[in-house]
């Protein structure tokens, strides 16, 4: 029973991450220039990387939300969406403490998207706790790649 | 025990940097690899497409000449002091509309925030030249120059 219960909260912790991934990713794959300079707007990253990250950072959140829906490459999906969300802590704290006044371009890149503030970093913590409950799970449910127990 | 699944991490790593690298060569709206920093203009009335930056010299000259001012801090900085008859950013379909209906698109603009740090009055210029705007001035000193050189201030 208490197992059944681990498995479906992992299983649910694994559905709304690669949801909110995939949400996350779109507006970002489609507007590659505003999402670069959103990131740029940080000032957090030297000589004008924010280009490759603008390129490369939506399709790794699209890949990892599809990992985790669909049961491929589990742990590894886990462990990316781990560091993803320390990275956007680290990013949206430090522009916190600096009093950088921003959008987040957490999930839309346009100019209605959220501002950065304690909530944003709130729900980060939140799905970096889910991330941690699926990558200390103790039973492989729903898994191809590599296949489940 | 916490797995530590590098090769799968890796795997996911190249196909988003192989995936991502092609679809931007692909894309008709590609970006370049390194980004380019706003530039700083010489020429004013040299200005008709993307915002560009101007010095503390240059933002001075604008107003004297009544150019509009849009201060892209938090309500609680403008408040405490802006430089004289700068608008407040607040919510930016409001300001749109106002900046629009005011001078029409076609009108100059400078932006300012804190200072070279501070990253609002850039989103807000790229946000307005996404709407249309033509003239845009980012004043990158922003309130802690203006403030420094002893400009009027309110």
């Amino acid at each position: 029973m208490k197992n059944n219960f681990k498995n479906i909260l992992v299983m649910i912790c694994r559905i709304c991450l690669g949801l909110m991934f995939i949400y996350a990713s779109l507006d970002k794959i489609a507007h590659p220039e505003e999402f670069a300079k959103q990131i740029g707007y940080y000032k957090a990253l030297p000589f004008g990387l924010e280009n490759v990250l603008a390129i490369v950072l939506p399709w790794t959140e699209l890949i990892v939300g599809i990992c985790l829906i669909a049961g491929l490459l589990v742990d590894g999906a886990t462990l990316l969406s781990i560091i993803m969300m320390l990275v956007f802590i680290l990013a949206i704290s430090q522009a916190m403490l600096r009093g950088i006044d921003i959008t987040c371009g957490c999930f839309k890149v346009s100019a209605d998207s959220d501002k950065l503030g304690l909530d944003t970093i709130i729900r980060d913590i939140i799905f970096l706790v889910m991330s941690y409950i699926v990558l200390n799970r103790q039973e492989r449910k729903f898994e191809f790649l590599p296949k489940s127990d | 025990m916490l797995r530590v699944p590098l090769n799968q991490m890796l795997a996911i790593v190249i196909l988003s940097l192989v995936v991502g690298l092609i679809t931007n060569i692909l894309r008709s709206d590609s970006i370049p690899i390194l980004a380019k920093k706003i530039s700083i203009v010489e020429d004013l009335n040299d200005v008709s497409g993307e915002p560009v930056s101007i010095t503390l010299d240059q933002a001075k000259n604008l107003f004297d000449k009544g150019v509009v001012f849009v201060d892209a801090r938090d309500d609680q900085y403008f408040k405490e002091g802006h430089i004289p008859n700068a608008w407040n950013s607040g919510f930016f379909m409001e300001l749109m509309f106002k900046l629009d209906s005011a001078q029409t698109k076609i009108g100059p603009v400078v932006l300012y925030c804190s200072d070279d740090e501070c990253g609002s009055s850039e989103e807000l210029a790229n946000d307005l030249f996404n709407e249309g705007f033509t003239k845009l001035y980012v004043f990158k000193g922003g309130w802690l120059e203006w403030s420094k050189a002893g400009y009027p201030v309110e």
